[in-house]
């Protein structure tokens, strides 16, 4: 950065360094280590400022005169969108479908021959004398579709008139004679009935009689490139030509009016358009390809210019006929290049293009042409940028004559949008507006706060990399909500929203977007949530492990209650804990399905009299009913008929006791008076 | 260490031989003492190594479970992912260049990965969706670690701490020295002291069981807080005795499944069902309710009558009766009228007063009642063998089903009705009777006319609770006053609750809350429930729909959420405003249920104890649920936890009465969408519920 990347073009001069002024001899390190305070502010976020600027001149994120505050950038109206409706789209294709031809309808093409230029080897004077003008044939040549049996495109020629033409008429000459014009009429260029006309050409044909062969100049026909393209400087005149005596010769030339797309290819303009002498019909040999050769050597397709006989005239697409040019004037390259910040934005609103503008452009390096890019309002407005440091005791001023962006170059154009962009585009710094009577004042610091953090899709910092691609099946991905369209209120745009504020800015910390738009955590383990874990709810049960597991020590820890009954009541609790039971006139339907679920269980392990104890003690609690006790004892006599006789003994209920036993050893004492400190249910009702 | 302390232990003993004086006694036995606290030691520390291996088991176990899964995904290559994705001139790229004519050049792109921030801190804790009532903790379980700063700023705050526990934390080695340990557990000492007088006794030599009395002497010596000479010989002939192998203690019933079934009382068949069940959670020593009330109180509402008159098979005992009949018509009816009634009476807490009441029970029985003495046989019993575990049950069913021999005989199945009835008539004296009507005067009943009265006046009494007493709420507990109406002395009454279904009174009862006839969703103040700050009840609230529908989530009735557990979807997430935060996965609409504020259930005194540490912390899970009780979610809880305070939330807490619990409902203040953070006001949630500050409270009770 070298103390430069603040100044971000030529156009930053340093001012004032008013911190540094003041001082009256400063010492040299003082302004070093002051210096390298400075940097150290600033350089990072200005590097990555100009990065991004970069960047977003290449692949540009979006364009900036879609925002709001830069809506002066965008030259397109939104006007047509309120009275826009759905139905208005075909009439609109349809009107644009016949604009186009209504554009030539409405507009005829008026040509007004300034001469024929023709340069001899041997200059004559007496030539003059002789003939001053040529007999100019102006012929419409309409290519037609190919039907299906034709060889070649069928070729209308319709002549549209006959002039004489000034002969080398003397560019210095003041006399200011009519100049022979020609008229063609727009129903010309409508489609004719019998084909569809894929293009329309102008075929000039002029006749010079009494002229010899031009000896020594063997003009091939230049191309239809050539032939259709307008000269550069339209207003160089070729040095005064002087014409031969001879029979009569025809000279040809033609230029395509539109192409096989229908597009436009002559626009208003002075045309110089070399001709070739006439040996074959120019329109048969369309597909041959032709240089220009003089003397045997290839001839720059310029040179023919100077050297060729060519015709000028000058071109206009009147509405009617002497009226003004209607057809659009293509803006000079400066002023249309000169909105855009990014090449997006340099496309011109023409769709015709001439060619070479628009090579012009690629070619043209797009830095060194924004430089030459000047702010047209050239308002006299001095923006001083105040950088404040080192904890805002230290500031450096710069100052701007313009409303560019100095980190993006962008030429704001006002100050309002400078300073909206300044917040908005660049929040590694602060930036306070302070009213100037030169112009602003913005103090530059360094936002402390500045989230630089991961804005994209959560899922994405987590996931596992690679995760995303290795399929067994299906991957679920977490939806993640995005703002595509917000509309806040807005305010209207006053600087004083750029004043220094006192209280925290409350609503920018409100977040808009509703929806999962954040990773989310298993309460339980911390792990992040993934996507397929996203729908049911992993840590809801009613019953989780740990609490199963103390229901179960909680019962053993008694002594005074048998291991028959213990597990019983284990058996019940962790039942009733999962279906997680609230009213008492569920119970006979409970304990029905208690019998399905732990039948089995209770007749393995022998512990049906216990069970009935437990359906006995649920009705004196006047919870289940003896038609209950009657029914569930059947079902598990018919459980255990299903098991068979060899039903294990005790032996694995005693194995759990033991650990249980062991388990208790651990715990420790909790009271209740019993003799190796266990809980008796005796204790529990003291 | 050990090493040494043993072979000095053995030199003492060595030396010992020889001399025979007390003083040597009194080495001997300060020197075995000291060895079996080694011993105890050692045992200890193979416990714990033990405990530790099985638990590093248990992980190496789920870790390998863990890998198996990942070996099954295929994953990937990051790389030819990354490169067929991502080209772009702006993308930067790595090269590497070996240096050696025979490697190519390898370029790849660059792919920055994205600083992940950490998460916020999480101290552990346990899922629950029901409250868990944890008893005071007496002692400090640890001394909380704040960081050094703040014990460096605030040295007193641990000293005050303790002092809130009386000095005593948990594990403290100062309380247990020698000594000490010995005078706080006596009996383990006096155990340990039985084993070492063993001890010295096999070292002795001598072949008779008990030991001399000059070991007694010397132990006593020894410790001499522990007691004389004479009371250690008990209290040695008292831990000597009980050897036997599979004895239970004498007040454990034996399994009746078991071998050892014993023929006992119905009371005592029972006494472990009857003590442990938890009749408001329907569960056996609940995390909830300490205190469960005894069936024995409970009065049958309806008369079940299950009789079935016609004789079970061809060897029915009825067939046996009948015959009897045609001589004394007039027994049969009676009895069976009778049926369905439970045996015992009214509360009668402790085994050893139960015991007795049975026993004059069953002498009341044989004097009082007026039909089992009369039954006599017309042929001879066959002599069968009733075992233990048989009679005991056929005792528990007596006192259910009366004289429905057939079922009981069903029920036992291993004896028929016969044989039942034959037992019955040889039972006889200790058959409780059945009991007659005119005992059922408890709570004089309200007649039928009085109950429209009654319906009109409830909601008034709701409306005086409600504006009357809005800032003390008393926690239920079932009251039980038999033969007395729940007036001004009952507990219910005077705490401004309702009695409950868990009450001992008559359903009958004045002071019992009615429930709703609504046939709307209880979400109104229409609803005399809603307006009591109740939910629905479903033993009581018929027509509203809070009885039906178990399985499906969508009950017509709006308030009975908080008891069915129909909490919204919760997801964990760092908050926007501080540490974590919880979100709601689907939108909810303004006043619906979202979670219930689960946690530890903890007296005023314990959280004002644990609030100390909390507001330390800056991080406090309690909310007051009542005058009696408080939520603390910090070890125990659920994800809404996690929620956090604001002055302008979207959800408010709410405490209700849940079939007789208190509990905290958080609802939707407005309509919430779909993701939003939740809040709620730790301030203002009903009535200055949570008590964030315990030094607030405090200086308001000052």
């Amino acid at each position: 950065m070298s103390g430069g990347s603040c100044k971000a073009n030529g156009a930053v001069y340093p001012a004032s360094s008013a911190g540094m002024n003041s001082v009256k001899k400063p010492k040299m390190e003082q302004i070093q280590a002051d210096h390298e305070l400075f940097l150290q502010a600033f350089e990072k976020p200005t590097q990555i400022y100009r990065y991004l600027r970069t960047r977003n001149l290449i692949a540009p994120i979006f364009l900036h005169r879609t925002l709001t505050f830069m809506s002066h950038r965008n030259i397109r109206t939104n006007a047509k969108r309120k009275t826009f409706q759905v139905d208005d789209l075909l009439q609109r294709v349809e009107r644009m479908k016949g604009e186009q031809e209504s554009q030539c309808l409405a507009s005829h093409l008026q040509l007004t021959f300034t001469g024929f230029f023709h340069k001899d080897e041997k200059p004559s004077q007496n030539s003059e004398n002789e003939q001053t003008s040529v007999s100019l044939e102006v012929l419409l040549v309409k290519v037609c579709h190919k039907k299906r049996k034709d060889v070649s495109c069928p070729v209308k020629q319709v002549p549209t008139g006959k002039k004489q033409v000034p002969l080398n008429p003397d560019s210095n000459q003041t006399k200011l004679a009519p100049y022979p014009s020609l008229l063609v009429s727009s129903s010309e260029f409508e489609p004719s009935n019998s084909h569809m006309v894929k293009s329309y050409s102008l075929l000039f044909r002029v006749s010079l009689a009494g002229r010899r062969e031009a000896n020594g100049l063997v003009n091939g026909e230049a191309n239809e490139n050539i032939d259709v393209t307008e000269t550069p400087s339209r207003k160089k005149r070729s040095s005064s030509h002087r014409e031969e005596d001879g029979s009569t010769e025809t000279y040809v030339a033609q230029m395509t009016v539109f192409d096989k797309n229908r597009r436009l290819q002559l626009l208003d303009g002075e045309y110089e358009v070399s001709m070739q002498g006439m040996e074959d019909s120019p329109v048969s040999k369309k597909r041959a390809t032709w240089e220009t050769i003089l003397d045997g050597k290839r001839l720059p397709p310029f040179e023919t210019f100077s050297q060729g006989p060519t015709l000028q005239f000058t071109l206009r697409w009147t509405g009617d006929a002497g009226a003004k040019s209607t057809a659009p004037v293509a803006k000079p390259l400066s002023t249309r290049n000169s909105d855009g910040s990014s090449p997006m934005e340099t496309r011109t609103s023409h769709h015709r293009a001439a060619p070479l503008a628009v090579k012009d452009s690629l070619s043209m390096d797009i830095q060194t042409r924004r430089e030459l890019v000047q702010c047209e309002p050239r308002q006299k407005l001095r923006i001083f940028y105040q950088f404040l440091y080192n904890n805002n005791t230290r500031q450096q001023t710069e100052a701007r004559d313009d409303l560019h962006c100095p980190w993006c170059t962008l030429n704001c154009r006002r100050l309002y949008s400078l300073l909206k962009h300044l917040k908005l585009s660049h929040s590694r710094f602060i930036f306070n507006y302070v009213p100037h009577p030169k112009g602003a004042r913005i103090d530059v610091s360094i936002n402390e706060c500045y989230d630089g953090s991961y804005v994209g899709n959560p899922q994405d910092i987590h996931s596992q990399p690679g995760f995303a691609f290795s399929r067994n099946g299906p991957v679920k991905r977490t939806a993640v909500t995005h703002i595509l369209v917000c509309r806040p209120k807005r305010t209207k745009p006053s600087l004083s929203e750029f004043l220094e504020s006192e209280d925290g800015e409350l609503e920018q910390q409100r977040t808009y977007v509703s929806g999962h738009n954040r990773l989310y955590f298993h309460s339980d383990s911390c792990m992040p949530l993934r996507p397929q874990e996203m729908e049911e709810d992993s840590e809801d049960e009613r019953d989780p492990e740990w609490l199963r597991e103390k229901t179960a020590t909680q019962l053993e820890e008694f002594t005074d209650v048998n291991e028959g009954e213990k597990e019983v009541m284990k058996l019940w609790n962790l039942h009733v804990m999962q279906k997680g039971f609230i009213a008492d006139n569920q119970m006979n339907q409970a304990s029905m399905v208690f019998v399905e679920t732990c039948g089995p269980f209770i007749a393995r392990r022998n512990l049906c009299r216990n069970f009935l104890l437990h359906l006995v003690s649920m009705h004196d609690f006047n919870l289940v009913s003896l038609a209950t006790i009657d029914r569930a004892m059947a079902r598990l006599r018919g459980i255990q008929e299903e098991l068979g006789p060899d039903v294990e003994p005790l032996e694995p209920l005693e194995h759990t006791l033991e650990t249980a036993a062991s388990c208790n050893g651990t715990i420790g004492a909790s009271g209740g008076g019993s003799k190796l400190g266990k809980r008796t249910k005796c204790g529990m009702n003291d | 260490m050990g090493a040494v302390c043993r072979s000095r232990s053995t030199m003492v003993l060595t030396g010992k031989r020889s001399e025979k004086g007390p003083a040597c006694w009194k080495r001997r036995v300060k020197s075995e003492y000291m060895r079996l606290r080694q011993l105890k030691r050692f045992r200890r520390a193979d416990e714990v190594k033990s405990m530790f291996n099985t638990n590093r088991q248990k992980i190496m176990d789920r870790t390998d479970v863990l890998n198996q899964e990942w070996k099954t995904r295929r994953i990937q290559n990051i790389l030819s992912a990354y490169q067929t994705l991502y080209v772009s001139p702006l993308r930067p790229q790595c090269t590497v260049d070996s240096g050696f004519s025979e490697f190519p050049k390898q370029v790849i792109p660059l792919k920055t990965l994205n600083a992940v921030a950490s998460v916020p801190v999480m101290y552990s804790w346990s899922p629950l969706q029901q409250n868990f009532m944890v008893e005071d903790e007496t002692v400090l379980h640890n001394i909380p670690y704040m960081g050094d700063e703040i014990l460096d700023q605030d040295g007193t705050f641990i000293e005050e701490l303790i002092k809130n526990y009386d000095g005593k934390v948990h594990g403290d080695r100062g309380e247990r020295r020698p000594e000490a340990l010995v005078t706080s557990s006596y009996t383990r000492a006096c155990r340990r002291a039985g084993c070492c007088s063993r001890n010295h006794s096999s070292s002795n030599d001598s072949s008779k069981k008990f030991p001399s009395d000059k070991i007694f002497e010397a132990i006593s010596a020894m410790f001499p807080d522990k007691g004389s000479t004479e009371e250690l010989k008990e209290k040695y002939k008292e831990l000597t005795e009980p050897q036997l192998p599979g004895a239970l203690p004498p007040e454990c019933t034996p399994n009746i499944d078991g071998p050892n079934a014993r023929s006992v009382q119905r009371e005592q068949s029972l006494h472990s069902f009857h003590t442990l069940f938890c009749r408001r959670c329907f569960k056996y020593d609940c995390f909830l309710h300490p205190f469960h009330a005894t069936p024995n109180t409970y009065k049958r509402k309806n008369m079940e009558s299950l009789v079935d008159n016609k004789p079970c098979g061809s060897d029915c005992y009825m067939h046996l009766v009948q015959a009897e009949e045609v001589k004394s018509p007039s027994k049969r009816p009676a009895a069976a009228r009778r049926r369905g009634r439970p045996s015992s009476r009214p509360g009668s807490p402790s085994v050893s007063s139960e015991t007795k009441d049975t026993d004059s029970d069953g002498e009341e029985g044989t004097s009082r009642s007026p039909t089992p003495v009369t039954l006599k046989l017309t042929c001879e019993p066959e002599p069968v063998d009733w075992s233990g575990a048989e009679a005991s049950l056929f005792r528990v069913l007596i006192g259910t089903y009366y004289d429905n021999y057939c079922a009981i005989a069903r029920l036992i199945g291993t004896k028929t009705c016969r044989q039942v009835y034959e037992f019955r008539v040889k039972e006889s004296s200790i058959i409780a009777r059945a009991p007659t009507e005119d005992e059922d005067e408890d709570t004089p009943p309200r007649k039928k006319r009085k109950k429209h009265r009654l319906w009109a006046t409830h909601c008034r009494k709701i409306q005086l609770k409600k504006d009357g007493s809005s800032n003390h709420v008393y926690n239920y507990q079932p009251c039980d006053h038999p033969r007395q109406p729940c007036d001004s002395s009952c507990p219910c009454v005077t705490a401004q609750n309702f009695c409950e279904k868990f009450c001992q009174c008559s359903s009958e009862c004045q002071n019992r809350f009615p429930g709703c006839r609504c046939k709307a969703q209880c979400n109104t103040k229409q609803c005399p429930c809603y307006l009591a700050v109740r939910e629905c009840d479903p033993d009581l609230c018929l027509t509203c729909g809070a009885a039906e529908h178990w399985d499906s989530k969508n009950v017509s009735c709006k308030n009975c959420s908080i008891q069915r557990g129909a909490k919204k979807h919760l997801l964990l997430a760092p908050s926007d405003v501080a540490g974590w935060g919880i979100f709601i996965k689907e939108p909810v609409h303004k006043n619906e249920f979202i979670s219930e504020y689960c946690g530890e259930i903890i007296s005023q005194d314990e959280a004002d104890r644990r609030g100390k540490v909390y507001d330390k912390y800056m991080c406090s899970f309690l909310f007051n649920l009542n005058n009696d009780f408080v939520v603390d979610a910090t070890r125990k809880g659920n994800k809404i936890r996690f929620a956090n305070h604001s002055v302008n939330p979207n959800c408010y807490a709410k405490v209700m009465m849940v079939n007789g619990d208190h509990r905290i409902g958080i609802f939707a203040k407005r309509a919430i969408q779909t993701g939003e953070e939740l809040f709620f006001d730790y301030r203002y949630s009903q009535a200055d519920a949570l008590k964030y500050v315990g030094i607030e409270r405090e200086l308001e009770m000052a």
